[in-house]
């Protein structure tokens, strides 16, 4: 009996450090937190100054001008619409590709394994370096992908360089990054539908079509919101490709929120506007994250229920 | 699903290959290019027919860059230094913070538990600018601009939400009544989690480790705003490369080679948990 | 002296009472068994013992100290679970071994009294085996190795044989009261089968709702249950239930049986014109010649031999079903007409509307007694 005898105060300590233990536990995950916080409430406040790193003395608020100016600014306009432009061409040309790889892929096979593994890399890549890989290869120079356009007729095409095909090389970059991200989420998707609809479908020599489109794509839907979802935060804040491939230009081609935001403090050193950027961006993203945060839940429960 | 006519063979088989060739090309051809030397780069038409050579690796190990005007310092061994410093120490500290958090998030529903995971993996998807643009001038003041330390507690914002999020999965995973055996057997907490939980839920906090490491290794847009030259890793290196070295090609290609390998070696070692970790757990693998 | 006490023990999970104020006394040495259904709080209870919950009011007494408070592993108990819960990165040794490390006993002693136990359990050949290498015979014996090892003065078994097969969970059952006995333990098993809680129990606890439905020994329970369920609970085959509305006759209460009067010797005038549940277990009827005093006509539709006895389904003239249990080997009437005795005194009445037993007048006045 010797091990259940334990005097009492020793027992009424243990039971505050028992509640205190989940807290103690996350505390120091929360205090790195808490530092990522405090900037992100200067820069709410940055969005309702008149800031400007070159004239620090005119620093004041002016609450909704930043904001304001953007109902009759075209650079901003010009920002909103390659940045919906981009994340909504990527997206879905990333999301019917990758839905195409993945049916490809679909069977187990050890060529189809070795595929979708090798499909990694592009996607382990880092994207800053992922859009130096393709200036080279689009140099107009040596590029192999300009020798290519001359092949079949497009004699001095320029790729990043010019504003006609800018967005068209950052989006392919882009699409040769991330369609794996989409094609591995749908392919683990497929892969653990259940068989026996599929066989049912078979056995009653139901055309392929009407199984893809009644069986197949139903059930495939929630994995498809969450790959979406998840790209669409992305790529709508897209920096790296854009900014390691043209900096925005050539002109404003490019000037996705992100870049737009980065150029204007640290080049036109406007902090006002970039922080009212940023939060505009964030909202977007916020309204799309909630969406996404509730429907990504109920794949994880589902996924923790399988496992 | 079974019967298969030859022609879709054959389709499948097409649209496979360009699927490979889309993809692989781009590192095969840069890989290529990082043993050519500058004059069987720059032949038209474009040839993979050359003679090897690794002076190209050569001049980046040894920083020397040997042009016609002369010799050129290269830096870029340093930012391959600075891309695993940041990467493992930045990866270490999101361990150490986020497995205690994630065993307490999926142990204990403590008040508030949900808001606060929820809040960290809302990190994962905000603008990073708009958290890093205030955050030079506050570095600035806290004299932490262009140091290690500032850049690792930075990259948390990275690590940390996909550690706390993928090992809170795996802590769950472990049966309670695993652990409550070993608490009713007369041990502490602590050597519970240490013995119990930790082991248990080891190969989730190593692919969640892993994958950390890569997507600290590929980030760019947290040093390029507050790192300086010498601390900058090699996502921001390779860039000022380019524009400092101008028309170096071979050294370029064999400086991106460089860069890319550590990361697609670890994916393809993790790739088992890379689904998992890619969707911060909403999908199994 | 008590091992024991729940004192008004009280748990909630989203508001809703899983235990709803329970207290329980168990003595030093006792088998008690914890009966009920999946959901009865059995379980929690169980837990909340071994300290691994918290109740949200109660104060739980074990070796006479107030344990509420303390931690898990400072009360000094063990535990076998349903599902085994054995570590599954430890050899089957160390899964023994691992109640023992934490009182910073030598390698020796500690390799010695795994040794001893895992011999008694049969299970000394499969020691360096990890869980995944062992039989579900030899998780289950592993579990209860690792909660015997440290010879704990409290033992808590949540219901130890559910998830092993039909024969090694007989022969535990029979191995299992020896095995205890030889522990010299105070324990508290949980178990949602009433042949397990009869064979192990000294006395049984049968929960539903989260309360104590009635707690006694075996035969208490079985030849006294204090409410339809706890008589539905136990007997194989299942009582006999049957609506009935006692009269009043000239030699005292009775209810119809196919029309004939089943004397009901004890109960007073209470219990007439009241809607009523009459209890019979299949044992206490049986087949009788037409002539005999008090037989009642039924049908007899079919019989099922099994291995100890014979049950056979009887219907009485208004097709009311009737089950009748004999020991195998005896004769008895395979089809056609029959008849059945039934002693009035081996039956029990239920009160239709609360389910509770009504006692015999002479036993109520008794228990009366005794209260006051």
């Amino acid at each position: 009996m010797a091990s259940v005898t334990h005097s009492s105060p020793r027992g009424s300590r243990f039971r505050i450090s028992k509640r205190a233990l989940p807290y103690v536990l996350s505390l120091p995950a929360l205090l790195v937190c808490i530092g990522i916080l405090i900037p992100f409430f200067t820069a709410v406040i940055y969005s309702f100054q008149r800031y400007r790193l070159s004239q620090p003395w005119a620093r004041q608020f002016n609450w909704g001008e930043n904001y304001l100016n953007f109902f009759t600014d075209p650079g901003f306009w010009n920002t909103l619409k390659i940045s919906l432009l981009y994340a909504g061409v990527t997206v879905t040309l990333e999301l019917l590709l990758g839905l195409g790889i993945a049916l490809l892929l679909q069977r187990r096979s050890t060529v189809n394994n070795f595929i979708s593994i090798m499909l990694l890399l592009p996607l382990m890549t880092a994207p800053a370096l992922a859009a130096l890989m393709w200036k080279l290869m689009t140099n107009p120079g040596f590029g192999i992908l300009s020798y290519l356009a001359s092949l079949v007729g497009l004699e001095n095409f320029r790729w990043a360089s010019s504003p006609d095909t800018a967005l068209l090389t950052v989006v392919l970059v882009d699409i040769w990054v991330y369609t794996p991200f989409i094609m591995i989420l749908l392919l683990a998707g497929l892969r653990s539908l259940p068989t026996q609809p599929f066989e049912a479908a078979a056995l009653d020599g139901v055309p392929r079509s009407f199984v893809f489109f009644r069986i197949t794509l139903p059930m495939l839907t929630p994995y498809i919101l969450t790959a979406t979802l998840f790209r669409l935060l992305d790529s709508i804040q897209q920096f790296d490709i854009i900014y390691a491939m043209t900096q925005g230009g050539p002109g404003d081609t490019l000037t996705v929120f992100q870049v737009e935001a980065y150029l204007n403090f640290f080049q036109s050193t406007n902090v006002g506007r970039s922080a009212a950027l940023l939060i505009i961006l964030w909202a977007i993203t916020y309204a799309l994250s909630n969406i996404f945060i509730k429907n990504w839940l109920r794949l994880r429960e589902r996924a923790r229920g399988e496992a | 699903m079974e019967t298969t006519s030859p022609v879709e063979r054959l389709l499948r088989g097409v649209a496979l290959t360009l699927v490979v060739v889309f993809f692989m090309f781009p590192i095969v051809w840069i890989f290529l290019m990082s043993f050519q030397t500058n004059e069987t780069i720059l032949r038209i038409p474009p040839s993979v027919v050359f003679t090897p050579t690794l002076e190209n690796y050569a001049a980046l190990i040894t920083g020397k860059l040997q042009t016609a005007s002369g010799t050129l310092d290269i830096a870029f061994m340093r930012n391959l230094g600075n891309s695993v410093l940041l990467s493992v120490a930045s990866v270490a500290l999101a361990l150490v913070l986020g497995v205690p958090a994630a065993y307490a998030f999926a142990r204990h529903k403590f008040r508030g538990s949900e808001d606060i995971a929820f809040t960290l993996l809302s990190f994962r998807f905000a603008p990073p600018l708009l958290v890093l643009l205030p955050l030079t001038q506050y570095f600035q003041w806290l004299g932490l601009s262009n140091t290690y330390f500032g850049l690792i507690w930075i990259y948390q914002l990275i690590c940390l939400p996909l550690i706390l999020w993928i090992v809170r999965g795996y802590f769950e995973d472990i049966s309670a009544d695993v652990e409550y055996a070993y608490r009713i057997a007369g041990h502490s907490w602590f050597s519970t989690f240490r013995k119990i939980a930790l082991p248990l839920a080891g190969p989730g906090i190593a692919a969640a480790g892993l994958l950390a490491f890569i997507f600290a290794w590929n980030n760019f847009v947290f040093a390029l705003v507050l790192a300086s030259a010498d601390k900058q890793p090699v996502t921001v290196g390779a860039l000022a490369f380019v524009t400092a070295s101008g028309i170096q090609y071979g050294q370029i290609a064999a400086a991106i080679v460089l860069s890319i390998t550590p990361t697609l070696a670890l994916a393809l070692y993790a790739q088992r948990y890379l689904v998992e970790g890619l969707s911060l757990g909403a999908v199994k693998g | 002296m008590t091992t024991l006490q729940l004192k008004n023990i009280v748990k909630r999970y989203k508001s809703q009472a899983v235990l709803d104020d329970l207290s329980l006394d168990v003595a030093n040495g006792e088998r008690l068994v914890l009966f009920g259904p999946s959901g009865s709080g059995k379980t929690v209870l169980l837990r909340l013992i071994a300290g691994v919950i918290e109740p949200d009011g109660g104060r739980v007494l074990i070796g006479g100290e107030d344990m509420t408070d303390v931690d898990a592993e400072h009360r000094g108990l063990g535990m076998a679970f349903q599902n085994f819960a054995l570590f599954p990165h430890m050899s089957a040794f160390d899964n023994i071994a691992s109640a023992l490390t934490s009182r910073k006993s030598s390698r020796d002693t500690i390799a010695a009294g795994v040794h001893k136990v895992a011999k008694l359990l049969k299970i000394d050949h499969v020691l360096s085996h990890h869980p995944k290498a062992l039989s579900n015979g030899q998780k289950q014996r592993t579990a209860l190795a690792r909660a015997l090892v440290g010879s704990p003065p409290l033992l808590l078994l949540d219901d130890p044989l559910r998830n092993v097969d039909a024969k090694l969970r007989f022969e535990m059952r029979l191995e299992l009261p020896r095995l205890l006995a030889a522990q010299g333990a105070t324990v508290i098993y949980v178990t949602q089968d009433y042949k397990e809680a009869m064979a192990l129990g000294d006395r049984i606890a049968v929960m539903a709702h989260g309360r104590i439905r009635q707690i006694g020994t075996p035969a208490e329970i079985y030849n006294a249950p204090a409410d339809i369920e706890i008589a539905r609970l136990f007997g194989d085959p299942t009582i006999n239930l049957l609506d009935v509305m006692p009269q009043r006759g000239p030699d005292g209460v009775f209810v119809e049986l196919s029309d004939m009067r089943l004397r009901l010797p004890g109960f007073g005038a209470q219990i007439v014109e009241k809607q009523c549940v009459l209890g019979l277990r299949p044992e206490t009827i049986a087949f009788a010649e037409a002539s005999a005093h008090g037989a009642i006509p039924v049908t007899v539709e079919a019989e099922t031999p099994l291995n100890e006895k014979t049950v056979t389904l009887a219907l009485t003239v208004r097709g009311r079903e009737i089950l009748v249990s004999r020991p195998a080997g005896t004769p008895g009437p395979v089809a056609g007409p029959a008849h059945i005795a039934v002693d009035g005194r081996a039956a029990f009445l239920f009160d239709k509307a609360t389910g509770q037993r009504i006692l015999p007048s002479e036993l109520a006045s008794k228990r009366n007694g005794e209260a006051a």
